[in-house]
């Protein structure tokens, strides 16, 4: 059902045997301090992980990052969307609110290439660890800044979640009926993810400016921001026009049908027809070539004007069959449809199979195989690796104060019994 | 709000006449502290973007953002379909759609088509970093560029493959669109209320441009190893799985518990009250209470109802998720007693994450999106204003630029052909002629 993948020994995914001095990824050889928490700007360094890049995950000594108490618990007391989300980490605790745990945190940025963090404005800066300060010690470091609002504008210190960032960018207000309740647009984590996604991006466009230019710089991402961008012509419509979407519920009005449908089955189905050509597909797939005729439905102005007409048909035909008769009629006709899966309909989707979107990972400290989703996007000469899930918390404390900034093992001991660490 | 960029006009406006290599005006320069910015990231980098509508195209349009040079490769008749998607701008090939996503490129007309198109189209290739592509597996191996192709021309290529299914698997040919990837990643069976039709989340290509994000971290990390390696890569992605991978434990979840997660309305069953509520003026807000302290706050300081977050009543997180349909309830009544306006003042002052639900009209009259620049007023010439939304993210020392709008169909076909490819002015006049460009 999905394949397995076996943690690999760390030193062979880092590339540090002797032989080849070829990276083996896009991004050996980088370090990268993860010092945020849930889901945005973990993301970004979630995938540069998966590219090779070592990943150290500066955590609070007690507690850890919320994340690992996010959804459902595992025995080990983490949740699954941190075994999953943490992947390839390294955690290391420091606590940056006592002198001596910014000053270990001053010392692991010295030696890496890119910080990521999501505090609120300001809050790195009352630690004495603003951007100012960690760029005065490392010129060439990349520090990717995510929060709510961003780290400019009136709105900077407000408190900031991914729901609330779906509403102030504009996404909550579309979905759902018109003039009913707004539904939550299918996930309340969207925006983190997404903004996660500017985030990498930006990184590796920092990364490629600094090994040209030796200079370093700051990303500054807002959550509401990464939503916003997304709004198609939205902006200049309105600019141009004064428009204002609404919600338009289980249809899109710009093509008919273009939307949710019911079948015999109570199960979901989604028809896309944004041409004629493909109308035509679909009245064929429903054994009525008739409805495609220029006389009735044959014409996308037609079908929009007589978009309630249209759909009840479709309606009726879908609620006369079984989806899975649905799917096999409308792909042997090409029909644009696809089927409003479920999570155990996509575990048994041939698709997801083949594209081995399903990854087992074993956990040795669960003691459980977790299956998680793959690394994205498919490189086909450098594929991203998960070679192990989210570490227990300051799982790596010891080995990378030791070994990265030279510590004795009293020194660490001292942190550790002063709870710096 | 309003920033107007001038080195475009002439450029776009006669083609031909301007230099191909675009300057840095910035349209984005923020005041971010730096001494002297040395150009873009993606200075010098050329990207060959044969997409149609955005998945895809948007990677391009990022790549351009930040420096690197765009043609736009499109068939010589009518252009990308994207030019006829959503509202008219006063340029005939033109929507606003396009004006806005096709940003900083330059457009180039030719035929895949003919083979003659075809030889053209792998002259160009050989001559660029970055193919960006979005037809249906193996179309582009029937006309004869596919990227064993490609490669074998230029073996450092880095190229794009975006696609409904991707380019493996037993649906790799079938139709995808963002509405169908939306589906089939399983984002719209969780949009809208339980045991009720399931809406779409918004209506947006978002999918489209979720895999164009994850398409252009792809061609950054191939880049990078490129320029270790020498070696070029293809980068394969299908829309449904830019989808899939943002459901946080969702999947995870189901194979440790077999957890269906099912619709949630306007609210989620990790925490209450955590959904949307309407105000007294009928518009609409977003409270989320992850925790108990956030609860007693909005309990105690925003609603002044302190018992409300009594231990006995609703102080405990599973409390309230047991009582989630009386506690919104409550919570629903409070806010429609205030007009918004009210109920952020209030939220915010306890430190109780609030946010209006804002429409486009919302957005554009909120100060917080005009300190940050977040929407651009270009002045093209040919369209007049218009307003699209700015870079993201924002990067300190090279912040991204909008250099231009959508280009006219073909507007630098022969400056390009003609200066890269050395092509002749008789031998454009033929390729025009037969309709090869």
């Amino acid at each position: 059902m999905a394949i397995h993948q076996k943690q690999k020994e760390t030193a062979e995914a880092r590339g540090d045997s002797k032989a080849p001095i070829k990276p083996r990824l896009p991004l050996s050889g980088i370090r990268v301090i993860d010092v945020a928490t849930f889901i945005a700007a973990p993301y970004a360094a979630g995938i540069l992980g998966e590219f090779g890049a070592e990943v150290l995950k500066v955590e609070h000594p007690f507690g850890g990052d919320p994340c690992r108490n996010f959804g459902t618990a595992t025995k080990s007391g983490d949740t699954l969307a941190w075994l999953s989300e943490a992947r390839n980490k390294k955690s290391v605790t420091v606590d940056l609110r006592t002198p001596d745990g910014a000053e270990i945190f001053k010392k692991l940025v010295s030696k890496s290439d890119i910080l990521c963090e999501n505090f609120r404005p300001g809050t790195l800066e009352k630690w004495g660890l603003g951007w100012e300060v960690l760029h005065e010690l490392n010129p060439g470091l990349i520090m990717l800044r995510i929060s709510g609002y961003g780290q400019t504008g009136p709105y900077r210190d407000r408190p900031g979640f991914a729901r609330i960032a779906h509403a102030v960018g504009g996404l909550a207000y579309l979905a759902g009926m018109p003039r009913e309740t707004p539904v939550t647009p299918g996930s309340t984590t969207l925006g983190d993810y997404l903004t996660g996604l500017y985030g990498a991006m930006g990184i590796l466009m920092a990364l490629r400016y600094k090994e040209r230019t030796g200079r370093g710089q700051y990303i500054d991402a807002a959550l509401y921001e990464s939503i916003f961008r997304l709004s198609d012509e939205m902006a200049p419509a309105y600019a141009a026009y004064g428009t204002v979407r609404e919600r338009t519920g289980p249809h899109n009005p710009i093509a008919c049908p273009l939307g949710h449908f019911r079948t015999k089955d109570d199960k979901w189905v989604a028809f896309a027809c944004t041409t004629d050509k493909l109308f035509e597909a679909l009245a064929q797939a429903m054994e009525r070539p008739e409805l495609a005729s220029d006389s009735l439905y044959g014409r996308h102005q037609k079908r929009l004007e007589s978009r309630h007409d249209v759909n009840d048909v479709v309606s009726a035909w879908c609620g006369s069959l079984t989806r899975d008769e649905v799917e096999a009629k409308c792909y042997a006709t090409g029909a644009p449809y696809a089927p409003l899966d479920n999570i155990a309909d996509m575990f048994a989707n041939r698709q997801f199979h083949a594209r081995r979107n399903l990854v087992a990972v074993d956990d040795p400290a669960l003691g459980e195989t977790l299956i998680v989703p793959c690394s994205l996007p498919r490189l086909s000469e450098t594929p991203g690796e998960i070679n192990g899930l989210g570490p227990a918390l300051g799982e790596h404390t010891d080995e990378v104060l030791e070994d990265l900034l030279g510590m004795s093992p009293s020194q660490i001991k001292r942190l550790h019994e002063s709870r710096v660490i | 709000m309003s920033q107007k960029t001038q080195d475009s006009d002439v450029k776009e406006s006669q083609p031909g006449a301007g230099d191909t290599q675009a300057g840095n005006s910035s349209t984005q320069a923020s005041a971010l502290p730096s001494d002297e910015p040395k150009g873009l990231p993606l200075d010098g980098i050329r990207v060959v973007d044969v997409g149609n509508f955005i998945a895809g195209p948007y990677a391009a349009s990022i790549l351009s953002e930040f420096g690197a040079e765009v043609y736009k490769v499109e068939y010589p008749i009518a252009g990308d379909p994207m030019r006829g998607l959503g509202t008219a701008s006063r340029r005939a090939d033109s929507t606003l759609f396009w004006l806005s996503e096709a940003r900083n490129r330059k457009s180039v007309t030719i035929n895949l088509r003919q083979p003659t198109g075809a030889k053209l189209f792998r002259k160009l290739v050989a001559k660029c970093d970055v193919v960006v592509e979005s037809f249906r597996p193996g179309t582009m191996e029937s006309w004869g560029v596919g990227w064993d192709t490609l490669s074998k021309d230029n073996p450092g290529l880095v190229m794009l493959r975006v696609t409904g299914y991707g380019q493996t698997g037993p649906f790799r040919d079938k139709r995808g669109f963002s509405h169908l990837a939306h589906a089939f990643g399983g984002l719209s069976y969780l949009c809208g209320f339980p045991g009720q039709t399931p809406t779409i989340p918004g209506p947006n290509p978002l999918a489209d441009y979720m895999v164009s994000l994850y398409g252009a971290i792809g061609i950054m990390l191939a880049l990078r190893y490129r320029d270790q390696t020498g070696r070029g890569q293809y980068i394969d992605i299908g829309t449904y799985e830019a989808v899939f991978r943002q459901l946080d434990e969702l999947p995870t979840a189901y194979g440790l518990h077999g957890k269906i997660r099912e619709r949630e309305g306007a609210g989620t069953i990790v925490a209450c009250p955590h959904g949307h509520f309407r105000t007294k003026d009928d518009k609409w807000v977003a409270i989320a209470c992850t925790n108990n302290k956030m609860f007693a706050r909005l309990a105690e300081d925003a609603m002044n109802r302190p018992e409300l977050a009594a231990e006995g009543t609703f102080g405990l997180k599973n409390k309230r998720l047991a009582a989630h349909e009386e506690v919104d309830r409550i919570v629903g009544e409070w806010t429609a007693s205030l007009t918004r306006d009210e109920l952020m003042e209030k939220c915010l002052a306890a430190q109780v994450p609030i946010g209006p639900l804002n429409s486009i009209a919302d957005i554009f009259a909120d100060p917080h999106y005009q300190a940050r620049d977040d929407l651009v007023t270009i002045d093209d010439p040919d369209v007049g204003e218009i307003t699209v939304p700015g870079v993201f993210p924002k990067l300190s020392e090279t912040p991204g630029r909008i250099e231009h709008l959508g280009p006219p169909l073909g507007n630098m076909t022969d400056k390009v052909l003609g200066e890269l490819l050395g092509l002749t002015v008789a031998e454009l006049a033929e390729f025009h002629k037969n309709r090869v460009i």
